[in-house]
Order: C-alpha cells, then sequence, then structure tokens
C-alpha cells in the first residue's frame, strides 16, 4: 500500500522538477528587443566625432559578458524605447531589456526589487516620487551635462531634491480649463462667473451640468484652492514646507465655502468619476470642467466642440499643479554610467523626444521638441501651466490625498458645510504629519 | 434529485406550475449574470468605446478591438493567455493531487495534532495577503537565486506560491467532501483486508471525483483570474499571464483601452467557460448512478 | 473505530513491507541530498530565516516517514511542506516585520544603507576635469588617455601614477593596451565604473562618456566609531541603532536609514492612535456585518441555483450553468467597474431607468446605506457562482438511499431540504464558508474598487469612509503618514486583525466540529 503512495508522490515530485526544468533560467531567455530592430533611427549618432572604423582587436575571441540595461517603463513610453533600445544594441552591442509596467506600479516594486537587487537600472517616472525614492535612498544622481540648456529650466527644478538632480525629465503636464464653446463662448475669468454660467446653462436646460469636476481629488481642485489663495503647503526657501497646512487657511475656507454653494444650488453634483465627467462633456451635458492632456485624445475623438484656456482665479491666481516625468537611474543599478550615457546620448534627443512626444502628446520637456510641436491645444495647455506649481514631492504629500480629498466628497455630498469639512482635512494632515 | 420524486403524487397542474415557476427563477438569473456581461461584450465590439457609460448597442461594430489585440507585439494577447493556461493548469493538477492526499489523511485518520494542524491551516488563510507581498517577493528571490527556475519572473516560482497559498482552503474543502461520504464504505473494505491506499484509490477516489473536478475548476480559475501575486512575481512582458497583461492596461487611468480590454477580458474568460462546459458532466452526473451502497 | 488503530495491526507481507521502506528510503535521501545543497547554500549566503525554515521542514518530512506511528502524516507531509514554506513562512516574515521600523526611509539593511550613502562621489573645489580615451590591453586591463582643459595629457593605469604624455596625437597602440574607440568604450563603461585610475587621491574616474575627474567620495564610513563621516562638509553622522539611521549631533538625518528592530512600537503606536478612538468600532462592525452577510447571500443564492438546476425539465442545462457561472470567469476587476458605471446616477443604465419608472434611484456612492447595499450587491453578483459550483457538487456526494428513506416515511420537499440536503451539505461546505467569511472579511478589491471606501465620515480624527472595513482602513493608517508607507506599521495593524478574525474563525470552528460530529455518526 504504501509502495504505491511512494510511487505517486514520488510522481507528483518528479513533476513540479520537470516542471522546474521546463522554465528556463531568466540568463537564457531571449530578450524580446529583436522585435522592431527594423525603424530603428540609423541617423542618431554619439555627438563625438571621434568614431574611427570600431578597431576591435584579433585576440578579442573570449566573448565579453556585455552588460544589461534594464528599463522600467509605462506603456506609452516602452515602445519609443524598446526601438531606442534596438539601435543602441545594434550600434555598441550593450542590450537594452525594456521591461513594461503599469505607471504606478514602476514606483511600488522598484522599493521591493531595488533593494533585493531585482530592480532596473533605469526608471519612468513622476516627480513627484522623488521624495519617497530618495528617502529610501533609490535613486542615483544624474547629469545633464551640456545638454542641461536644452530642458526646460522648471522642469529640470521640479527633478532637483535637496539640490541634487535626480531626473532627465521629458514632459511636463497640467490640468486647465476646457468649455464647450457653443455654449460658453467666452472663457470665464473668475470662479463666480463659472457659478453665474453654470446657473444660467441649468435654468435654460441646455446642459444638466453647467459645470462638472471629478469626486474628491485633490489634483483636480488646487487650482480652485490656490484661485482663493489657499494652499496645500506653503512655501519657503527650502521648497514646500510640511509644517505649514494651508487648507483651512482663510483662502482655503473660502474655496470651500465656494464648493459648498456649489453643492447647495446644485451646480456640482456627487457622484462623478473621470469617466463620468468626460463622457458628459463629451455628450454635450456638461459644459466645463478642468481636465489634463492626456484626456485630448477621447475629446478630439466624441466630436464635441471645446476651447482650453487658463484657470479662472478669484483672489488669487489659479494655480494647476505642475507634474513633470522624466527619466531616473536605480541607486542598486550596476551599470549608471551606461545608464548616464544611454540618457544623455540617446534619450535627450530631438529625434527621441520627438518620438516620445507623438507616443503621448503632452508638452515636451525638451526645448527644441517643445517649441517644435505647433499642436494648439498643447500649447494651451502649456500656457495654463505657466503659472503652475510643481506638485510637492515631498513625502508628507501621501497624507493630503485621502484626508483633503474625502474633505471634498463630504462638501460635494452634502454632508457638512466647506469650512468643517475643510478644517478637519487640515487637523487630519497636521495629525498624519507628527506621526499620529 | 429529490424533487423528481417529490410531487409524483400531485397533480399535474402543480407540475406543469412548478416547471414554469423553475423556468422563471432561471430566467431572471440568468438574466441577472448576463446583464454586466453584455456590457463588457458591446464595448469590445465597439471601435471607440468607454467602459459602463457607452450606449448598449455600438454605433457601429467593429472587429477593431479584437484585431488590435491579436496584432498588438508590445502586448502579446495569446501569448499571455497560453501563459495563463499553462500555468493554472499546472497549478490546479499539483494542487489537486497534493490536496486529495492531505484531505483523504484529515477525514479518515485519527491522530494527534490533527485538529491542531487542521485549524492552523485554516488560520493561515486569515492572515491579509495584501499584506504577506512584500515577503513573498522577497521568498521567491531567494529561492530563486539557487533553483533559477522557480525565482522571480519565472513560472515555476509563481506555480510554487500559488500551491503553497491555495493549499489550506482546498484541503478543507476536500476534507468536507470525504467526510460527507460514510465510513462504512471503506470500513468494510478494510475488514475485508484492504489497505488505506486501496480503500483510497478503488473506492473513496471514485466517489469523490466530481468533487476533484470541482476543486480543480475553482484553482484552476483562482491561478487564472489573479494578479496581485503574478504582478509581483512576474517582470518580462512575454511572461505575464492574461491577468496581468489586461491590468496593466488600465492601471493607468488616463490612458484606459476600455475597449481591448473587455476584447481581452472576453477572451479570458474563454477558457475557464470552456472548462467548465466540457468538465460539467464530471461535476453533475457523477455520483446519481448510486454507487454508494454500504 | 478501527481507524484508531496503529497501522502495525494491518500487517502486510514483509517483503511487501521492507521493498516499501527501502523505497522510502531511497525517496529520502534523494530529498535529504537536495535539502542540504539548497541549505548549504542558503547559510553559506546569509539567508538565515530561509535556511532554518528549510532545514526544519525537511527535517519533520524525515521524521514522519522513518517513524510508523506518524503514518497519517506521510499522506499529507507534501501539502504541510508546501503551506509551511509558502503560505506560513512569509506571515512570520510579515510579523516579524511588525516589530521593525520598516517603513519609507528605512527600507535598507543597515549594510546596504551604508553602501548607498557611500555610493556617490564629488567634485572638490579646484581639481580638474579631463576628457578620456579608453585603452585596453589583450588580458581586458584598462588605461586611460587624460587630456586636462589645458591641453596637458596623461597616461593613468589603476594603482600607478599619472604619467605625463608628450605630442598631441593619440596613438593606437601604447604600453601594450590598444586604444578604444569612443563607440566601442560604451560596453565597457560599467567595468570602468568602479575604477579609479592613479593612485589615492589623484585617481581618476570617469564622470561621463565625455570627462574624467579626480572625484572623491562624499561620504566615508567608519566602522570604528560606527559612524559616517562628511568629507566635503566634514560632519560626522553617528548611527543610532533605535531610530536605524545615521544622525549628526544637531540632529540632521541622513538619508537612506536602515532597518532596526523596534519592539512593540508599532503597536503602542496603534494604541495610541486616534484612529482606535475614532471611526474604529464602526469600520469594525461594518466588516464584521459584511463579511456576514456576503456569506450568507452568495451561499444562500448558489444553493438555491444549484438546487433549480439540479432537477430534470431545465432546457439546455449545461448552456444555462455555464452562462450562470460567467460572473465568475469574468475578471472582478472589470466586473466592478461595470456595475460602477451601470449604477451611476448621472449616466448608468439601473439608476437612469429607475428614475424613469419611480421618480427615484438610490445614492449608490454618496449615501453611506446604499454603498454598503451596493457593495453587497456586487459582491453578490461575483460570489454567487462559487457557491452555485461547490454546492453542486456537494450535491451530488449526499447518499441518495438516505433520501429514500425519507420518502419512504413521507418526509416533504422542506422537510427533506432542512432533515437531510442542509446538513450534509454543511458537512462539506461549513469549513468553506467559514474561510469564504475570513476572505470577505479581507476582501480590500471590492470595497476600494466600487468606492474607496468611501462616502467619508465626517469629522473624523484620521479619514475613514462609511463602507471603510478594516483592511482598507488599515491601508489609510499606514500608507498614508508622515513619510509615505509605513510597512511595519501595517503590518502590526494586520498582526492585530489576524487575532481578531482568528478569534471570530475559532469561534465559527466550534461548528465545524459539531459538523463534523454529524458526520461521524452517519
Amino acid at each position: 500500500m504504501s509502495k504505491k503512495f511512494s510511487v505517486l508522490l514520488g510522481v507528483v515530485l518528479i513533476l513540479s522538477f520537470v516542471l522546474a526544468a521546463c522554465q528556463p533560467a531568466p540568463a537564457a531567455e531571449p530578450v524580446s528587443v529583436e522585435e522592431p530592430v527594423a525603424e530603428s533611427p540609423t541617423e542618431v549618432v554619439v555627438e563625438e566625432p571621434t568614431t574611427e572604423p570600431t578597431t576591435v582587436p584579433a585576440e578579442e575571441t573570449v566573448e565579453e559578458e556585455l552588460p544589461v540595461l534594464v528599463i522600467w517603463s509605462d506603456e506609452a513610453r516602452a515602445p519609443v524605447l524598446e526601438k531606442l533600445g534596438a539601435a543602441f544594441a545594434e550600434e555598441y552591442g550593450v542590450t537594452i531589456q525594456v521591461q513594461q509596467m503599469g505607471f504606478g506600479d514602476v514606483r511600488d516594486q522598484l522599493k521591493v526589487a531595488g533593494p533585493a537587487g531585482e530592480g532596473p537600472d533605469i526608471l519612468v517616472g513622476a516627480h513627484d516620487w522623488l521624495g519617497e525614492l530618495t528617502i529610501n535612498g533609490l535613486l542615483s544622481p544624474v547629469d545633464l551635462e551640456d545638454k542641461a540648456d536644452l530642458f526646460l529650466p522648471a522642469a529640470v527644478d521640479a527633478f532637483m531634491y535637496d539640490g541634487v538632480l535626480y531626473g532627465l525629465p521629458y514632459v511636463t503636464e497640467n490640468v486647465a480649463f476646457l468649455r464647450n464653446p457653443e455654449l460658453v463662448p467666452d472663457a470665464p475669468q473668475t470662479w463666480s462667473e463659472v457659478a453665474q454660467i453654470a446657473a444660467d446653462l441649468e435654468a435654460s436646460g441646455v446642459v444638466k451640468q453647467g459645470y462638472i469636476r471629478q469626486d474628491g481629488d485633490p489634483y483636480h481642485f488646487y487650482p480652485i484652492l490656490t484661485a482663493f489663495d489657499g494652499y496645500i503647503f506653503n512655501v519657503n526657501e527650502n521648497g514646500y514646507d510640511p509644517t505649514d497646512v494651508g487648507i483651512d487657511s482663510e483662502g482655503g475656507l473660502a474655496a470651500g465655502k465656494w464648493l459648498e454653494d456649489m453643492v447647495t444650488n446644485g451646480h456640482v453634483v456627487a457622484a462623478v468619476d473621470y469617466e463620468i465627467m468626460h463622457t458628459m462633456f463629451e455628450q454635450g451635458e456638461a459644459a466645463m470642467m478642468i481636465t489634463g492632456p492626456w484626456a485630448l485624445d477621447r475629446i478630439r475623438q466624441s466630436g464635441i466642440p471645446y476651447a482650453i484656456s487658463e484657470i479662472p482665479s478669484e483672489t488669487g491666481v489659479g494655480r494647476p499643479f505642475l507634474g513633470v516625468q522624466g527619466f531616473m537611474i536605480s541607486a542598486f543599478s550596476e551599470n549608471k554610467l551606461l545608464a548616464q550615457t544611454f540618457l544623455n546620448e540617446y534619450v535627450a534627443t530631438e529625434e527621441t523626444m520627438l518620438e516620445i512626444f507623438a507616443a503621448d502628446p503632452r508638452a515636451s520637456a525638451f526645448i527644441p521638441v517643445r517649441d517644435a510641436i505647433e499642436d494648439e491645444d498643447i500649447a494651451a495647455f502649456g500656457k495654463a501651466g505657466e503659472v503652475g506649481m510643481a506638485m510637492p514631492a515631498i513625502p508628507e504629500m501621501s497624507a493630503v490625498w485621502t484626508a483633503f480629498g474625502d474633505a471634498i466628497n463630504i462638501v460635494m455630498q452634502g454632508q457638512q458645510p466647506g469650512q468643517e469639512a475643510f478644517e478637519n482635512a487640515a487637523a487630519q494632515i497636521r495629525s498624519a504629519i507628527e506621526g499620529n | 434529485m429529490f424533487k423528481q420524486n417529490a410531487f409524483s403524487n400531485s397533480p399535474l397542474l402543480k407540475k406543469r406550475l412548478l416547471l414554469w415557476l423553475r423556468f422563471v427563477i432561471i430566467l431572471i438569473a440568468v438574466l441577472f449574470a448576463l446583464f454586466p456581461v453584455i456590457w463588457i461584450i458591446s464595448a469590445a465590439f465597439n471601435a471607440s468605446g468607454t467602459l459602463a457609460t457607452q450606449k448598449l448597442i455600438p454605433n457601429q461594430i467593429s472587429l477593431a478591438n479584437f484585431q488590435k489585440m491579436v496584432n498588438d507585439p508590445l502586448h502579446p494577447f495569446i501569448r499571455w493567455t497560453w501563459n495563463s493556461i499553462k500555468v493554472s493548469i499546472i497549478t490546479s493538477v499539483l494542487s489537486v493531487a497534493i490536496t486529495t492526499f492531505s484531505a483523504y489523511a484529515f477525514s479518515r485518520f485519527r491522530f494527534r495534532l490533527r485538529r491542531s494542524l487542521l485549524m492552523s491551516i485554516l488560520l493561515v488563510q486569515v492572515f491579509p495577503p495584501v499584506l504577506a507581498m512584500i515577503a513573498v517577493f522577497l521568498l521567491v528571490q531567494q529561492i530563486g537565486m539557487y533553483l533559477p527556475g522557480f525565482g522571480l519572473n519565472t513560472h515555476g516560482g509563481l506555480i510554487l506560491i500559488y500551491l503553497g497559498g491555495q493549499m489550506g482552503i482546498n484541503v478543507w474543502l476536500m476534507k468536507g467532501f470525504f467526510d460527507s461520504i460514510p465510513r462504512d464504505i471503506d470500513e468494510s473494505a478494510m475488514v475485508d483486508g484492504a489497505t488505506y491506499w486501496e480503500s483510497f484509490w478503488y473506492l473513496i477516489f471514485p466517489l469523490v471525483r466530481p468533487m476533484l473536478v470541482v476543486v480543480g475548476i475553482l484553482v484552476f480559475v483562482g491561478t487564472f483570474g489573479d494578479f496581485v501575486l503574478a504582478r509581483v512575481i512576474l517582470q518580462d512582458t512575454q511572461k505575464f499571464t492574461l491577468m496581468v497583461g489586461l491590468y496593466m492596461f488600465i492601471s493607468d487611468r488616463f490612458s484606459q483601452n476600455w475597449g481591448v480590454f473587455a476584447a481581452g477580458s472576453l477572451l479570458g474568460s474563454l477558457p475557464i467557460v470552456v472548462l467548465y462546459l466540457s468538465l460539467q458532466d464530471q461535476i453533475v452526473s457523477g455520483l446519481t448512478k448510486g454507487a454508494v451502497k454500504g | 473505530m478501527k481507524y484508531q488503530q496503529s497501522t502495525g495491526e494491518l500487517v502486510s507481507p514483509v517483503f511487501r513491507n521492507l521493498r516499501s521502506y527501502l523505497g522510502t528510503l531511497v525517496g529520502l535521501s534523494l530529498l535529504d541530498g537536495f535539502a542540504l545543497w539548497f541549505i548549504y547554500n542558503l547559510l553559506a549566503d546569509g539567508v538565515w530565516f530561509l535556511g532554518i525554515a528549510v532545514f526544519l521542514v525537511t527535517l519533520g518530512i524525515n521524521i514522519i516517514f522513518l517513524r510508523k506511528d506518524l503514518y497519517p502524516l506521510r499522506w499529507i507531509s507534501p501539502g504541510l511542506a508546501l503551506i509551511l514554506l509558502l503560505a506560513f513562512y512569509p506571515i512570520l516574515f510579515s510579523v516579524y516585520s511588525a516589530f521593525t521600523n520598516y517603513s519609507d526611509g528605512h527600507l535598507l539593511t543597515k549594510e546596504q544603507s551604508i553602501n548607498r550613502i557611500t555610493q556617490d562621489y564629488y567634485l572638490p573645489e579646484d581639481t580638474e576635469t579631463f576628457s578620456w580615451e579608453l585603452y585596453r590591453s589583450e588580458n581586458g586591463n584598462f588605461a586611460l588617455l587624460l587630456t586636462g582643459e589645458n591641453g596637458d595629457r596623461y597616461w593613468a593605469k589603476p594603482d600607478q601614477p599619472l604619467e605625463a604624455l608628450p605630442g598631441q596625437e593619440s596613438p593606437e597602440t601604447y604600453d601594450g593596451f590598444v586604444r578604444v574607440s569612443r563607440a566601442e568604450s560604451i560596453k565597457y563603461l560599467t567595468e570602468i565604473e568602479s575604477i579609479a585610475f592613479g593612485v589615492g587621491e589623484e585617481g581618476v574616474r570617469v564622470k561621463s562618456l565625455s570627462s574624467a575627474a579626480q572625484l572623491q567620495k562624499r561620504f566615508v564610513y567608519n566602522a570604528d566609531i560606527d559612524a559616517i563621516i562628511d568629507q566635503k562638509q566634514e560632519i560626522v553622522y553617528y548611527a543610532d541603532g533605535d531610530l536605524g539611521s545615521f544622525l549628526s549631533v544637531t540632529g540632521t538625518e541622513l538619508f537612506p536609514g536602515y532597518q532596526v528592530a523596534v519592539g512593540l512600537d508599532n503597536f503602542t503606536r496603534l494604541i495610541k492612535s486616534p484612529a482606535l478612538s475614532g471611526p474604529f468600532l464602526q469600520v469594525f462592525l461594518w466588516t464584521i456585518v459584511f463579511a456576514f452577510i456576503s456569506v450568507v447571500s452568495t451561499f444562500m443564492l448558489g444553493l438555491f441555483l444549484a438546487l433549480v438546476l439540479d432537477s430534470p425539465g431545465i432546457p439546455l442545462p449545461k448552456v444555462i450553468r455555464s452562462l450562470l457561472i460567467l460572473p465568475y470567469a469574468v475578471p472582478g476587476v472589470i466586473l466592478i467597474l461595470i456595475w460602477r458605471g451601470l449604477l451611476n446616477p448621472h449616466l448608468g443604465v439601473v439608476n437612469l431607468t429607475l428614475m424613469q419608472w419611480f421618480g427615484w434611484a438610490p445614492a449608490w456612492f454618496s449615501d453611506p446605506f446604499w454603498t454598503k447595499m451596493g457593495i453587497l450587491l456586487v459582491n453578490l453578483y461575483l460570489g454567487y457562482p462559487y457557491m452555485m459550483l461547490i454546492c453542486s457538487g456537494a450535491l451530488k456526494a449526499i447518499p441518495q438511499d438516505v433520501y429514500e428513506a425519507a420518502e419512504v416515511d413521507g418526509a416533504n420537499i422542506f422537510q427533506k431540504f432542512f432533515n437531510i440536503t442542509l446538513p450534509y451539505l454543511l458537512i462539506s461546505v461549513g469549513p468553506l464558508l467559514v474561510s469564504s467569511f475570513s476572505f470577505n472579511f479581507n476582501n480590500f478589491n471590492v470595497i476600494y474598487l466600487f468606492n474607496e471606501g468611501g462616502p467619508p465620515i465626517p469629522n473624523t480624527p484620521t479619514p475613514a469612509g462609511h463602507s471603510d472595513i478594516l483592511i482598507s482602513y488599515t491601508y489609510r493608517l499606514a500608507f498614508a503618514g508622515e513619510r509615505g508607507a509605513d510597512y511595519g506599521y501595517a503590518a502590526a495593524i494586520a498582526f492585530v486583525i489576524f487575532i481578531i478574525l482568528s478569534l471570530i474563525t475559532l469561534f465559527n470552528f466550534r461548528f465545524t466540529r459539531m459538523w463534523e460530529e454529524v458526520s461521524e455518526n452517519v
């Protein structure tokens, strides 16, 4: 009896070993770089003129182990990088392996994979990760060298943390005010005007909502907050100051009051997410909203007339958050110099930056490309972003998203007046920052 | 099955009425089940689709999303589906085999530590899985340093973790099935001189086959649908399972490819539906032949 | 009971025993050989935890297979080994981190932290920057030809003083080294990255493709005083073993810090936290209600459908069953998102239709009660096929003769259901309900995807939502703090949840014992 049993057990064990054998070791697996070789731009060259016919010594028969650059990228950038990688590989014999993952996953996984030695050499990400990533020692400084002047100063600044540059920026983005010009011919200058127009439109019944905004979401509320002279963190000479929370400042509360009034009068409704907001705008059921360049594609496809303008102001200036995305180098990379070279020689070029733009049109952080792009909409977003403020990269910001988002929701759902909700949110944030 | 005889004495009318009632119930249930799925189908065939807020009948029906899905070199859906099927099948077969042995022992033997072992197995399941993720990552990474076939970015490592993670609850499920089989069956066999193995293999095993299929399907679906673990362990696009690939599609909410995502979800649900369709007889008609007679 | 007798009494022929014994020995020695190799490697690399875990599991398997009285455990050992190594070990590891400061800013080990901090170089003032050309010898050694800002040229090799070079041309070969073209040198960058060309202070390091300089280490670790010294600003940062950071005398902290054990700190922080005095009780109650109703509703619907489908006269039973299982086959994420859309008050079909018919529709996303109803509805939708599957399997395991006997006694359909079907079913499905409860207790996905725990509760000391369950509440607490994610704290809360849930499970467990006893009386 137990013989058969051991046999079966053995089979199970053997099966699992066969299974092990089926799995090739990671190193043996060919990397998927070969595919797009065909279109690789051949004119990309290394700037240095010393490129002489490669004098490979004849003795070099011993195969060297060539380095592999691993890049973690989001979906939009991955194809561009794969193409570049293929060209780089062909020219220099250095393999580039692009691993595609969700934009936010890059950050989350780096925190575990990096220290374990399984991380990338280069990662694609947003500047507001810097605080989190640098206090964890996950990033290595980046040196733009003589190319620094080619980048938008604001974008470069955004990638500075404690006076050190940690990224090569490629795109800047910010929200702007969108309206349907058939319903709202002139861009409103103040948020009171927005309320008035919304009231008129809704009264006349041409739209369901004059102005629509998505639930919670401090990111999209920030322009309104600043328009009323409110702030999240005050700015001092060292940048954002986490000890000075301004959601319950006079301006902050004024913004809360404005929102509250909008809700009471039915001009702002709850239970709206990104999808609903855009669908209603695109179907002509809403006339005004705040959104970013990422939505341009779908708005254009819908065929609805739209116009992009700056954020309305009120007592202050409506400032959108400025987000910058860029390439960073992992501190756990063993190929930092190579990664740096790849970025400076191959990514920081007009060709590449143009391709990045083509793959996902947003205002480029690379000045020659930014200037060359004739897309009026992107330019309009860029204009709205001129008064923008870099999204805080300090880690304390993580306490803001939930607390402030909840407060906005509480007001939007009519549970509490703006003042109480915003005051409580500020208290929650202060308490969280103090470490409770 | 018992209803078969329950109304044999009742008037024909009542029987008809009940049958109709049953139809109505089933109809409602099917509608409930299909309701959201119809939207997915619609989104999949809609060339310029958003998700739930679209019109039910797309303005123009197109296969564009499916073509995009099949032809996209960066998102090898077919490959992902194949990876998923491979991982899920291996996991379910191994899992069912190992689970069955454990469950049989728990059901039929009485030994020291039995209850504590059973309880511990259940309690292991109780720990919030999301929070053990970092530890799982490090574990797989460490294993992979010595057994490259079971490390990060391998299907072997993924299968290992699935096996460990799903074992507990399935042991319990299977044990429950074993418990519901009267003990007289194997007891009488033992009296006749059969060994444990023989009574397990020749008597009990055929009886629990429907349940093995059920557990197999459960493991298959659980594995197939997982993206939390797979996302942590797999890094290479070519190695992704379908759910990881799909997840990547919607993880960035500003670039949602709803149409392709919907098409991919439909593609992904196919293997499960087909599996269930083909194994249904095993579940439903497994025991009705009345093999159980002490 | 016969089964409680030891196996020794079920005597088999001696030779058969011997053969199986030998087989066991061979199998064990193979396993042990493999395990030894594995453990040896693990320990050699300092992976202690895992090494010990593997050792214990192997030892256990050996004992089980060598001792006759542990025979039943042989059947269980493969499963047990898997659970121990792949499920239990990660849990232990997580629980361990509840006693550490593992969090943003303290992700690394002390060694990694030192490595990272001492990794950066700086360019001291008044030092020269060179452009460089790479030379490589046959046996793979490197040298640099450096050109200074004023045109001076040097020949630089590791551990040898710089040697001034006359002339303007770069020779093809020199000193046994062959010149490497600029393009070609790219692939050697990684190799030369760590090399200092020259001796000590004057060692030149390659800074980029175009320049090299006498870079100096910014930070240096001194093991004697366990401190890191900032060479540039001449500040000493001492290791603080309680905080897991390098601190200067003035209290400036050097990033990244490292992991240290902090004892019960995370737990005392939880106890003192306003989160506990605040909405905790409300969240806790809803968690239990949510998990309980989810289990009961999915079980009832699943069982009901399994029973209805079990009867004859249903057309196309296979197709209908497959349709009913669809919610299980389609990824849950997309289904939840679809439901969100369907229930939306502005554009969702369900709400627009209700509005049209009755002039009223539930506020699924802004009203606390209706959010909870919505979540329960969606969870019912997602969960019933699982129960249906299990019930239809389990129903088949109920012996027919019991029904026959009941019929002889004249039992009606309800009596049969409550006296036979349900008790029998609970024997096999009961434990599953218990674990389904614990699954839902931790069902982060459905809560988060449906309404992110909202609508928020006003006036709470820490953010919390009406539909938050403990695990989503934990997320808010542990990942939105002073410095981002605090895994140690999260693990501490998880540990507390684990204890609570274990107690509930053990309580429920008493019913399974009851069921089991029922089964033994069959």
